[in-house]
C-alpha cells in the first residue's frame, strides 16, 4: 500500500485525538488479517472470469455499438472494421502508460491526480475536468440510447409501433431519460451492486444476443432476404481505402469510444495478492471477445443494410445515431425484443459502473483541495460521494435536456464530443505518465516500452487527433451536420466545456489557491523502477 | 449467565457518522458505563468487489477508510475518557452482517444499533439493519430510539424491566445478569393479557388474562436467582400500544424482549408484541434472542 501524506496525516491523528486503539481488519485494503479476513480475501479478489465480465459490462458492447455503428459508417463507408481496428492502438498504448501510474500512484482521482503530480495543478485540473466532463456526456448519451430502446422494447412486447415513436417527442423523451438518470443516481448513491451471478448472466446474455445478430444477419444474406446484400471484400479492414486524412480522424474519434472503459481489466487487480497474470489475461480475453464481437456484428450489419441512404441502409443518416434500434427488427424479426433487452441490461450496467468514475474523480479533486470542501464528503450511510454524485447527475440530465432541444441528432453530436474529450484527457493522462517516469525510462527494456514509447505514441495520436477533430468540427457540416449560426455543433460543444473549465479553474485558483500553489498535492517525479 | 466474574464485558456499537449512529454510540456508552463494560465501536465498511459491475478501486477505498477513521476519532473524543473504548473498522456485504461478525470476534454480550431514519423523537423505527441483525444475530440486540443521544452517559441505567412471556426464561436471565452488573432495580412486566386471540370474550378474556399474567409473573418470580428482588407489573388495555403507553417508565430504563424467531411455537407473541410496543415504548429495547443463552 502507497502511503501518500494524506494518509499518514489522518491516520495520525485517528491514533492521537481518541481514546482509543483503532483497528481494522480488511483484506480490500490491507490484506491478510488473521481472524475476520477470510471472507474480506475471497470477496476482495476477483477472478479470471470476473475480471472479464467487469471489463465487458464496462465497455458494454451492445450499448456502444448501437450508437457508434452509424457515426463511423457515416465517415468511412465499409472501412468500419478496420477503423474499429485501428482505433484500438492508441487506446491500448495508453492503457499500458494508465497502469503504470496506477500500480505507481492508486487514486481514486486518476488521471487528475496523475497529471497534477507531473505536470502541476494546472494542467492536472484541466484533465480531470476533461474526464468529468467525458464522463458526463456519456452519461447523457447512456441515458438517452436507454430511452429508446425503453419505448422500443414497449412497442415490441404490446406489438404496438406507435409507442416507439413516442421517442421522437422531446418532452416524453426527456422527462424518461431524466427518470433513468435518477434511477441511476440512486443506485449509484446508495451504492447498491448488482451481484456477480446476476452479471455473468446478463453479460452471457448480451454477448448471445449480439451473435445472433451477426449470424442472422449473415443468414439473411445468404437467402437472399437481406435488405441490400453488400459483399464482404478485404478492402473493409484497409483503413487506406478511407481516402481522406479527416474521414479516418472522424471514424477513429468515434471509435475510440468503443473501447473506452476496457483499461478497467488492465487496472483492477493490482493491488489483488497473487494474482500477478490474471489482470493481463482478463484484459488480452476482454479485448479479444470484444474486438471479435465488434467486427462480426460490424460485418453482418454492413452484409446484410450496405452503406446506401434509404431506408436501413447505413448510409442513411436517419438511422445512424441508433442502428440497432432500426435494424433490430428486419434482421431479427420476432425476436428482436431480445436486443432491446440487450442493450438496456448494456446500458443500465454501463450507467451504473460509468457513474462512478465522476464522482470518485470530484471527490478526490475535493479532497485535494481543487474543488470546494462538499465534493470531498462521504456519505456516512453508504460510504458513497454523496454530494459528487448528485452534482453529476445534475449535470447530466441539464446536458442531456439542453441538448435534446438544441440538436437533431443528440446521440451522435454527444458521442462525438465523448470522443473529443477522450482525446483530450487521456491524451494528458498519457503524457503525464512519460513525463512523471521520465528519470526511469533507460532502467529496463520494459520501462522504456511502457514508460515512454507506448504512452508517448498513444499520447501524440490522439493528440492529432483531438486537434484535427477540433478544426474539423468548424465546419457545419461535420458528423451529424448539427450546427449553430454555421458553426458545427460538436466544435461549439468541445470549446463550450474546455473555455468552462478553464473559467471554473481560474474561478477556483481565487477561491482555493493552496491548490495551485500545490500545498496538497505536489508535483513529483518517480525515482524507483516500481 | 454468570456475567459478574467474565473479564470484561463487551459491548459491541454499530457506528455510523450520522446521528443514529450519535444514538447508538449514547446509548451503548451509557450502557456500558452502568455496566462497567468495555465499548467497541464499529464502523463496517463495505467490500468493494461484491458487485460484477463496479471494478474495484483501491485509491478510493483507501480514502473511504481514511475517511472512517477520522469519523471514528471524532466520536471517540466525544465519549470523553471515562468508558473504556476500542475502535474497529471491518469489512462485509452487509452492515448487520459486519456487527453480527464483530460480536463473535469480541465475544460481545450485546450489540448496539440506531434508529432508522423518519422515526419520531423518543421512538425506536426498526430499519433494515435492525430488522436484518434481529434475524441474524445471536446476541442480545439493543435499539437506541431516535434522540438517545441527548441523553448523558451519567444518566446512568436507573431500571431493568424484563417484558416476560410464557416462558420468561432466557429473557429473565438476561435481565438479571444486566441489573446486577448496573446495581439497577429489576422490573418484571407481564404481556399476557394481550396476547390472547381476538374475538374471545371480553369477560372471559379478563377472567383467563388476569389469572394468566398472575402466573406468568409467579413462575417468573420462581425463577430468580434467591436474593434478587424484583417489581412487577402487568400491562393491561385493549392494545399493546395502549398499554405500553399507560405504564411509567424512567429515561434511563431499558427493556429486554424475547426475540420471535427464537420463541416455541405456541410463544410466537412476542414477535408482533415486540414490534407494537416499540412504537409507543419511550425507552431503548433490548430484544434477547433463545441462542444468547450461553455459558
Amino acid at each position: 500500500m502507497t502511503h501518500d501524506p494524506a494518509n499518514q496525516r489522518l491516520a495520525h491523528e485517528a491514533h492521537s485525538h481518541p481514546h482509543a486503539p483503532l483497528t481494522t481488519a480488511s483484506a480490500t485494503v490491507d490484506g491478510g488479517d488473521p481472524g475476520l479476513s477470510k471472507k474480506g480475501l475471497s470477496a476482495g479478489s476477483v477472478g479470471l472470469i470476473g475480471a472479464i465480465v467487469i471489463g465487458i459490462s464496462c465497455i458494454a458492447p451492445a450499448y456502444t455499438l448501437t450508437g457508434a455503428l452509424g457515426p463511423t459508417v457515416a465517415e468511412v463507408g465499409t472501412q468500419l472494421p478496420a477503423i474499429f481496428l485501428l482505433g484500438f492502438i492508441p487506446m491500448l498504448l495508453v492503457a499500458f502508460g494508465y497502469r503504470e501510474l496506477n500500480s505507481a500512484m492508486p487514486d481514486s482521482g486518476t488521471s487528475f491526480t496523475w497529471a497534477t503530480r507531473a505536470f502541476g495543478p494546472w494542467v492536472g485540473w484541466m484533465a480531470g475536468w476533461g474526464l468529468i466532463a467525458a464522463t458526463v456526456v456519456v452519461l447523457s448519451n447512456l441515458a438517452g440510447i436507454a430511452v429508446e430502446f425503453f419505448y422500443l422494447a414497449l412497442a415490441q412486447a404490446f406489438n404496438n409501433p406507435d409507442i416507439a415513436n413516442l421517442v421522437g417527442n422531446p418532452f416524453v423523451n426527456v422527462a424518461t431519460c431524466l427518470v433513468f438518470i435518477l434511477g441511476a443516481t440512486f443506485i449509484s448513491y446508495r451504492d447498491m451492486q448488482t451481484t456477480q451471478k446476476l452479471q455473468y448472466w446478463l453479460v452471457g446474455f448480451q454477448l448471445l444476443v449480439m451473435i445472433g445478430f451477426g449470424v442472422a444477419a449473415f443468414w439473411h444474406v445468404a437467402n437472399g432476404t437481406a435488405f441490400d446484400p453488400t459483399q464482404i471484400e478485404l478492402s473493409w479492414f484497409n483503413p487506406l481505402e478511407v481516402g481522406s486524412f479527416s474521414a479516418i480522424v472522424a471514424g477513429l474519434s468515434v471509435s475510440l469510444f468503443v473501447f473506452w472503459g476496457w483499461d478497467v481489466t488492465l487496472t483492477m487487480n493490482e493491488e489483488t495478492k497473487g494474482s500477478n497474470s490474471t489482470p493481463g489475461r482478463a484484459a488480452t480475453l476482454t479485448v479479444t471477445i470484444v474486438v471479435a464481437i465488434y467486427l462480426f456484428v460490424a460485418m453482418g450489419a454492413l452484409a446484410f443494410a450496405g452503406t446506401g441512404t434509404a431506408g436501413v441502409g447505413l448510409g442513411n443518416p436517419a438511422i445512424q445515431e441508433n442502428a440497432f434500434f432500426y435494424l433490430a427488427g428486419p434482421i431479427l424479426g420476432p425476436l428482436a425484443i431480445l436486443m432491446s433487452i440487450a442493450v438496456l441490461s448494456s446500458s443500465a450496467a454501463s450507467l451504473q459502473s460509468t457513474f462512478v468514475s465522476p464522482a470518485r474523480t470530484l471527490l478526490a479533486m475535493g479532497h485535494y483541495g481543487a474543488l470546494p470542501q462538499k465534493f470531498s464528503k462521504v456519505s456516512p450511510r453508504f460510504f458513497t460521494p454523496g454530494y459528487a454524485t448528485v452534482v453529476s447527475a445534475i449535470v447530466a440530465a441539464v446536458f442531456y435536456t439542453v441538448m435534446r432541444f438544441v440538436s437533431e441528432d443528440v446521440l451522435w453530436d454527444t458521442i462525438t464530443t465523448l470522443g473529443m474529450m477522450i482525446c483530450f484527457y487521456y491524451g494528458l493522462t498519457a503524457f503525464a505518465c512519460v513525463w512523471y517516469f521520465r528519470k526511469t525510462w533507460f532502467r529496463s527494456g520494459r520501462n522504456l516500452f511502457f514508460r515512454l514509447i507506448a504512452p508517448f505514441v498513444g499520447g501524440a495520436i490522439l493528440a492529432v487527433l483531438f486537434f484535427t477533430t477540433l478544426i474539423d468540427s468548424m465546419d457545419p457540416a461535420y458528423g451529424s451536420g448539427s450546427n449553430i449560426g454555421g458553426v458545427g455543433l460538436v466544435f461549439i460543444l468541445g470549446v463550450v466545456i474546455l473555455l468552462a473549465g478553464v473559467v471554473v479553474m481560474i474561478w477556483q485558483r481565487v477561491k482555493r489557491p493552496e491548490f495551485f500553489r500545490s500545498e496538497h498535492l505536489a508535483r513529483g517525479v518517480a525515482d524507483r523502477d516500481s | 449467565m454468570t456475567a459478574n466474574t467474565e473479564p470484561t464485558y463487551r459491548i459491541v456499537v454499530g457506528y455510523t457518522a450520522d446521528d443514529s449512529g450519535a444514538d447508538a454510540l449514547a446509548l451503548g456508552a451509557r450502557i456500558a458505563g452502568a455496566t462497567e463494560a468495555s465499548l467497541e465501536v464499529v464502523m463496517v465498511l463495505p467490500i468493494e468487489a461484491r458487485g460484477g459491475v463496479v471494478p474495484r478501486d483501491p485509491g478510493h477505498e483507501r480514502r473511504v477508510k481514511e475517511q472512517a477513521q477520522a469519523w471514528l476519532a471524532e466520536a471517540s473524543a466525544g465519549l470523553g475518557r471515562d468508558v473504556e473504548q476500542a475502535l474497529h473498522i471491518r469489512y462485509a456485504d452487509s452492515f448487520a452482517e459486519g456487527l453480527v461478525a464483530a460480536a463473535h470476534e469480541f465475544g460481545a454480550r450485546l450489540v448496539v444499533v440506531g434508529p432508522a431514519r423518519g422515526g419520531l423523537f423518543g421512538r425506536t423505527r426498526i430499519g433494515s439493519v435492525a430488522s436484518e441483525l434481529l434475524h441474524s444475530a445471536d446476541v442480545p440486540v439493543a435499539l437506541a430510539p431516535v434522540g438517545a443521544r441527548k441523553l448523558p452517559v451519567a444518566a446512568g441505567l436507573t431500571r431493568v424491566t424484563a417484558a416476560v412471556g410464557g416462558t420468561p426464561g432466557i429473557v429473565l436471565e438476561a435481565s438479571v445478569a444486566l441489573a446486577r452488573r448496573a446495581h439497577a432495580p429489576l422490573r418484571l412486566l407481564s404481556l399476557v393479557p394481550i396476547d390472547l386471540p381476538a374475538g374471545v370474550d371480553t369477560g372471559l378474556v379478563n377472567l383467563t388474562s388476569t389469572v394468566a399474567a398472575e402466573q406468568a409473573l409467579e413462575g417468573a418470580r420462581r425463577e430468580l436467582p434467591a436474593g434478587v428482588e424484583a417489581s412487577a407489573v402487568v400491562a393491561t388495555g385493549q392494545t399493546i400500544e395502549e398499554s405500553v403507553g399507560a405504564l411509567d417508565w424512567e429515561p434511563g430504563e431499558l427493556v429486554l424482549v424475547g426475540s420471535s424467531r427464537l420463541a416455541a411455537p405456541s410463544r410466537l407473541f412476542l414477535g408482533g408484541t415486540a414490534t407494537k410496543m416499540l412504537r409507543e415504548l419511550p425507552v431503548p429495547l433490548i430484544v434477547v434472542p433463545r441462542a444468547a443463552q450461553t455459558s
